[in-house]
């Protein structure tokens, strides 16, 4: 009897899959689409949680606009592509903000995005060196690199690491938290500063490294929130919830340290590892979706999102710098006395990143595997 | 109404229930198999070849099954003291043992995150759960154990959530325990020690019960994943794998192993909670058939007030559940300040509370987050407990026409939404719209929909057990009275299941007060945020702002509130005999 009750559950469950299965429409030529959605008036924004994007700020630009935002928050720059990807038959947001130079190629290979006729001037060579095309434009930047805690070098009369390979040493066993290439954003632009970092390097590979790492009980989190807050000794963690505080070392910003200083009175004991090729150059990007209904609420909205006002003020309102040339971070509490500037970044194209990060992806899976 | 129309009414309830519940689950799968490749059977003989499934099995069954004894264990003495004796304010417990079950995980994992910390009230006492320092350090050593810290928070955090499951199931048949039989079967050779008794008279009389609330109990560690995430962060269960993955699943031509991890996953993890929920509505079934044939004398009077030891035990669980809320109440009023000279400290201070209010670090106040809270719970409640009251009285109907079988299937399909991981949902959910209706996307009140899913078979399995105990008896008697219809279904039947019904009403608001609506819709704007989904919103954020961190406890604290206050009110209605789970 409990069997054929479970059998009848099963059936009532699969028997109507097959209907499912019909293929999506594809846009092989990436052509603008119709609108996914109705035009209401209102300006969706999809993004994850950025601190920019404040009540204040998008009040602001319906008050000069007369067009009113709402935003479709989801957890990171990964979570905007799946979205993206997910409703791309009825797109139901009008600009994506925050997808950034590792997700970039996929969104436009998949034709994800269509041209913006925003018209911003000043923008600095650094940030738009990895992508100049109009499907989409930088609104902040920053450098991904290893942050690791002074004092707790010092503590343990450690010297600071002259080469990634140090850190596959004994003493530094357990003490590295690295958030996971596969699913979070900061991992997966450090994993592109490993793979240029070893590029320059005669001996080992990348994967091997990572190998390595993992032998040496590598910490992977699911994101930078794990591994900074959780993990990472030289951070705010210390002062939250569920602060473990077993890593010396952790992938965040360069100028990261500069951030704990602006919060906390010019106070940090944080800092950034400064070895060439080592660091990664984030670049964050906003574009008009395609199927959007309210292309000219977007347009508006990215130069509104470029405009001096709002764009020098990143470094305070999202933690990144501006992308407006001549600008930098502010020197209150430390903020840019404490923010490190790496001299040699890696300068992975677009077409490099395009062409080779699934496989990167597979090879770190498999070599942390192997570990 | 004739019987025909009253079946073609209950007919379509349950056609548009089950569809609502399937038909997410059912899309998610079709969409996997589809960029997969391979067929639901198939993907479960992939699963060992899966990234990272094995090892998440292997946890998830270890900590649900730890949990789920972990819950009877504490949550036994206390129902035990609770039912046995007259107190004072009983209503005040059940509506505190309550709460815990219809908290966010992420408020009840930053509670036991605080308890655990340097500095908290287990670390005082020696015991360092986050750090493994000292004498779990030590265990760790001797054993080879990894992380014990970290899975012996989780269990204690899970028995947390679900001690009212094992209040609400034991503690109204212990109450209900004559305790003319004990001293009769005391007389017995068979009873005259405390073990004799136990086996000849409480076992078989709690037994159901308690298999009934750690089956439950079983059943939601083991779909536990905010719980996970935070407090064991080196393991995964197949939730939280699913979570960790879910996002780039479903999506042809892009990261197929993501859409492997999630259906291999979601098919053994529906598998196996498919097994536990026919065990849970079995078991609940002999609940009430049991429940019903003991007597309903005032077993609490009798006994008189507690003894010192039941009230240790009835504090001391009290206490167990108050500490995490009290932990995060605190919590929000402390900020971390720091000089360059003294380094970091934290301070007291009402400015999380401030920033809370004002909605400076979220995408709105708390004020109108609980507005939008309480609007979806009204909405929900209004769909939620119909349809619940039809899937449960068409269950019973069909059990007094003795047709067992049905019955049983009906039971277990309504709480399928249990099974099915809220990834699958989630993924369901949206391409179901995308295909039938994306303006859907656009219309406020979609999270009502989710709610709805999830609140049901709660709604069933209160009102369920309630209706079974009504007898038939009553309804002819008030027909004898010479009522007109609408009296005699009053009188004769809605008057004995009101209180149940007020106390399902209850579960369904708090429940979806509580519900992460964000992790359910993924396409939603955001102008509709939730208490619950500003809460994650922002524990979610980068907390270099010192006031992130209280403003988002200070949330919660409203969220505690409200949900404390919703059932303190709601324990009113319930009658003493009431034994309906939940």
């Amino acid at each position: 009897m409990k069997l054929n009750a479970l059998l009848l559950m099963c059936v009532l469950l699969f028997a109507p899959l097959t209907g499912c299965l019909e293929q999506t429409e594809s846009n092989d030529d990436c052509s603008v689409l119709p609108a996914g959605h109705a035009d209401d008036g209102v300006l969706r924004i999809l993004t994850y949680d950025i601190t920019a994007l404040s009540e204040t700020v998008t009040d602001e630009f319906t008050n000069q606009t007369g067009i009113p935002v709402e935003m479709i928050k989801v957890d990171d720059a990964g979570g905007i592509l799946d979205q993206m990807m997910l409703t791309k038959s009825a797109q139901q947001a009008d600009l994506m903000i925050g997808l950034d130079n590792t997700y970039l190629p996929t969104a436009i290979e998949n034709c994800l995005l269509q041209p913006h006729a925003a018209t911003p001037v000043n923008i600095a060579s650094s940030a738009s060196a990895f992508y100049a095309g109009d499907q989409a434009i930088p609104f902040d930047q920053g450098d991904v690199c290893l942050n690791y805690d002074e004092d707790a070098l010092s503590e343990a009369n450690m010297t600071v690491p002259t080469h990634l390979h140090n850190l596959t040493e004994e003493e530094w066993k357990g003490k590295i938290a690295f958030p996971s290439p596969v699913t979070s954003s900061p991992g997966r632009a450090f994993l592109v500063a490993t793979m240029e970092y070893f590029s320059y390097e005669t001996e080992g590979d990348a994967m091997a490294w990572w190998t390595d790492m993992l032998a040496n009980d590598a910490i992977i989190t699911t994101g930078w929130t794990e591994a900074y807050e959780t993990h990472y000794t030289g951070g705010y963690g210390e002062y939250t919830e569920g602060y473990i505080g077993d890593a010396w070392m952790t992938v965040s910003y360069c100028h990261s340290p500069g951030v704990e200083a602006f919060y906390a009175e010019n106070y940090t004991h944080s800092t950034s590892l400064m070895l060439d090729h080592s660091s990664f150059h984030q670049v964050e990007y906003t574009g008009i979706i395609n199927g959007a209904a309210q292309v000219n609420g977007a347009n508006l909205f990215i130069d509104y999102l470029l405009s001096t006002d709002v764009n020098t003020n990143m470094p305070e309102n999202n933690l990144m710098y501006s992308v407006l040339e001549g600008t930098d971070l502010p020197e209150t509490n430390g903020y840019r006395h404490h923010a490190d500037v790496p001299s040699v970044v890696t300068t992975m194209t677009y077409e490099e990143i395009d062409a080779n990060m699934d496989a990167w992806l597979d090879a770190w899976k498999a070599a942390t595997q192997q570990a | 109404m004739t019987p025909t129309s009253k079946w073609a009414i209950r007919g379509i309830s349950i056609l548009a229930y089950l569809s609502l519940a399937s038909l997410p689950f059912i899309y998610a799968l079709a969409r996997l198999q589809q960029v997969t490749g391979h067929t639901p059977w198939e993907a479960l003989w992939r699963f060992s070849h899966v990234y990272g499934a094995t090892e998440a099995l292997h946890y998830t069954l270890l900590e649900a099954t730890a949990s789920a004894a972990l819950t009877v264990v504490i949550g036994l003495p206390i129902a035990w003291c609770l039912g046995r004796y007259q107190w004072r304010r009983p209503a005040f417990f059940r509506a505190l043992f309550s709460v815990p079950f219809v908290m966010p995980a992420i408020v009840a994992a930053m509670g036991f995150l605080l308890l655990v910390d340097d500095g908290g009230l287990l670390h005082t006492l020696g015991i360092d759960l986050r750090k493994e320092t000292g004498l779990i350090g030590d265990l760790a050593a001797r054993t080879g154990w990894d992380h014990p810290g970290h899975f012996i928070a989780l269990i204690f955090a899970h028995a947390w959530f679900n001690l009212s499951l094992m209040i609400r199931f034991v503690e109204p048949t212990v109450a209900r325990l004559d305790p003319a039989w004990e001293e009769q079967i005391g007389l017995l050779g068979q009873g005259r020690t405390r073990l004799g008794r136990f086996r000849h008279l409480w076992w078989p009389i709690l037994g159901p019960a308690v298999l009934c609330a750690a089956s439950l109990s079983f059943l939601f560690s083991f779909t536990s994943f905010a719980l996970v995430k935070w407090l064991a962060p080196f393991n995964n269960t197949l939730e939280s794998l699913m979570a960790s993955y879910g996002g780039s699943a479903g999506i042809e031509n892009y990261r197929v192993d993501t859409s492997e991890i999630v259906m291999s996953a979601s098919m053994v993890q529906f598998l196996i909670l498919l097994a536990a929920l026919y065990l849970t509505s079995t078991l609940q079934q002999r609940h009430s058939t049991r429940f019903s044939l003991i007597s309903e004398g005032g077993a609490r009077s009798a006994r008189g007030p507690p003894n010192w030891r039941a009230r240790l035990i009835v504090y001391s669980g009290a206490g167990f559940t108050l500490a995490p809320m009290l932990a995060a109440f605190f919590a929000s009023f402390r900020v971390r300040e720091g000089s360059f000279t003294s380094g970091m400290a934290p301070q007291w201070s009402v400015e999380g509370w401030r920033a809370a209010w004002s909605g400076d670090l979220s995408t709105m106040g708390v004020g109108e987050a609980l507005g939008n809270s309480l609007l979806y719970a009204f909405c929900t409640l209004c769909i939620a407990l119909p349809t619940g009251w039809m899937l449960a009285s068409s269950i019973h109907a069909l059990e007094l026409q003795h047709r067992p079988r049905m019955a049983k299937a009906l039971d277990v399909l309504t709480l399928l939404p249990l099974a099915v991981s809220a990834v699958m949902v989630g993924l369901g959910v949206l391409l179901g719209v995308l295909k039938t209706m994306p303006a859907l996307f656009q219309w406020s009140f979609l999270p009502v929909l989710p709610h709805v899913i999830l609140t049901v078979p709660f709604v069933v399995r209160v009102m369920l057990p309630a209706m079974r105990a009504v007898e038939p008896e009553w309804k002819e008697q008030a027909l004898v009275l010479n009522l007109n219809p609408l009296q005699t279904w009053y009188h004769g039947y809605f008057s004995f299941i009101r209180g149940p019904a007020i106390v399902a009403s209850s579960l369904t608001v708090a429940f979806s007060l509580g519900e992460f609506g964000a992790s359910w819709l993924i396409v939603r704007a955001g102008s509709w945020d939730t208490l619950s989904v500003v809460v994650d919103q922002l524990m979610s954020r980068p907390k270099f702002d010192p006031l992130i961190q209280p403003a988002a406890m200070a949330a919660a604290t409203v969220l505690m509130a409200i949900t404390f206050l919703l059932f303190f009110m709601a324990e009113r209605f319930r009658s003493e005999g009431d034994g309906g789970g939940f």
